[in-house]
């Protein structure tokens, strides 16, 4: 079946431009959810180590809750309850395009789940004896977190961040079920006007196997030279 | 300076200290020993609230560390401490291991604390490695930096749990002549420690503890000649065998 198609990749240089301005939206989304991931992520691990009960089971329940759910699943939700929601919070007239700000809460709100857990086991990772060290000093747990022990978790986190960072790449792709052109979005919608879903599809491939494996790449090397230090 | 009043401590069903009573008056050095798995970290570490205990009271210089409207965070600035694995942040060098908590708790400005932290490690005899991070000091030179780190606070007494257990031999001195200037400049110190030769030469009280119970508490003459309880006797008589 294979053997009789003919690949026509023409459609694709004419298009570079649209597929360029997917690939920003992508990278836009990316980096907002990893910033979001992030500070949300260390306000829930800190939640869930914490000592007041019901602070800790209420973190554990939103991390049990994303992991245990389809991320596409939650990029629906959002797409169709959060625009609704925006529309009247903020007093947006009907029919605003607000599916890039959805999206990327959706993401963040997905990505933060994952990003508590390493961050979670980071601060895990640095000794009791440091928060004791920091409090005996006369600093207190704000402090201490801030000034002590987080900068040495984040230290041991870094290649586990970076690694989660380029699944939520990959992971951006998704949100074509909102109807956003990202990268993804972007190949499909060229591929469907010109008939040639095959080769775009070939090519959004190739394009996202490239940029990861490079920054996967770029991790190790990382890596390597953190452990060597 | 501090008194331990009739304090008890468990965990679930473990009893870790029970009704202890002692005091370290000001200008006085207090060596707490006892076979390991006493209790005497643990007392010693409810001195400046970082174990919490179940009964009884300690009061620091006059303000008590169990009520509840304490504000220990105030209370440790002024209480100086030195940990068995000395606990420096390997993440900062030293001047800013030093500097820290001057800077954030005693709202210091940059420079005053770099220069007391200086003159601290000047002390110790570290200045040349203000630079350094932890990690590339050896262990006697990173618990001097910590006593240093301690002493730039101004404390008005110091804790030491088992300041020198960590270290290798030929490390254990130099962190003992450190603590010995401070005694004979008249801190008032505590001190969990094995070091029976410091203890003779530098306390002025010795605690016994066994089992989370203060078993002995008297002057070092009469600690060393003539231990009154039969368990302080074996321990005595082990420790200084070598």
């Amino acid at each position: 079946m294979f053997g009789s198609y003919e690949f026509d990749w023409s459609s694709i240089p004419g298009s570079l431009n649209f597929l360029g301005q997917g690939l920003m939206v992508s990278l836009e989304i990316t980096a907002l959810a990893i910033v979001a991931g992030i500070v949300w992520g260390t306000l829930l691990a800190m939640a869930r180590l914490s000592s007041i009960k019901p602070l800790a089971w209420a973190a554990a329940g939103y991390v049990n809750l994303f992991r245990a759910i389809p991320l596409v699943m939650v990029l629906l939700w959002f797409f169709l309850i959060v625009p609704k929601f925006l529309e009247s919070f903020l007093g947006l007239p009907p029919g605003s395009d607000v599916r890039l700000a959805s999206a990327m809460i959706g993401f963040a709100l997905f990505e933060s789940a994952y990003y508590a857990e390493i961050i979670r086991a980071g601060i895990q990772s640095v000794p009791k004896g440091q928060l004791a060290a920091a409090h005996a000093l006369g600093m207190s747990y704000p402090q201490a977190m801030l000034h002590v022990v987080l900068p040495q978790a984040f230290r041991n986190m870094v290649p586990l961040l970076l690694t989660q960072a380029i699944i939520l790449f990959q992971d951006t792709s998704l949100v074509y079920v909102s109807a956003l052109a990202d990268f993804f979005g972007a190949a499909y919608k060229v591929g469907d006007r010109d008939g040639r879903l095959v080769e775009l599809v070939l090519f959004a491939g190739a394009v996202y196997f490239v940029l990861c494996f490079a920054a996967s790449q770029a991790v190790r090397h990382f890596q390597k030279r953190l452990q060597g230090a | 300076m501090i008194t331990i009043d009739k304090v008890s401590k468990h965990y679930g069903n473990f009893q870790v200290l029970t009704d202890c009573s002692t005091h370290v008056n000001k200008g006085e050095v207090v060596v707490v020993c006892g076979p390991s798995g006493s209790g005497k970290s643990t007392l010693i570490k409810c001195v400046n609230g970082l174990e919490p205990f179940q009964q009884g009271d300690i009061h620091v210089n006059g303000t008590s560390v169990g009520a509840p409207k304490t504000n220990l965070s105030k209370l440790r600035a002024h209480v100086g401490m030195v940990f068995q694995h000395f606990e420096l942040f390997p993440h900062m060098t030293i001047r800013d291991n030093l500097g820290l908590a001057q800077i954030k708790v005693l709202k210091r400005d940059k420079d005053e604390a770099a220069e007391k932290g200086m003159y601290f490690l000047d002390r110790v005899g570290l200045k040349a490695h203000a630079h350094k991070f932890p990690g590339q000091l050896s262990g006697g030179q990173q618990q001097r930096v910590a006593i240093a780190r301690a002493l730039a606070m101004d404390p008005i007494c110091m804790l030491f749990d088992e300041p020198t257990s960590a270290l290798d031999p030929e490390m254990i001195n130099e962190v003992l002549d450190v603590m010995t200037e401070l005694a004979q400049e008249g801190m008032t110190m505590m001190c969990v420690t094995h070091e029976m030769g410091f203890a003779k030469r530098v306390a002025h009280r010795v605690i016994f503890m066994d089992h989370g119970k203060i078993v002995e508490d008297d002057s070092k003459e009469a600690f060393f000649a003539n231990p009154r309880s039969e368990r302080a006797q074996q321990f005595l008589a082990k420790i200084l065998q070598h």
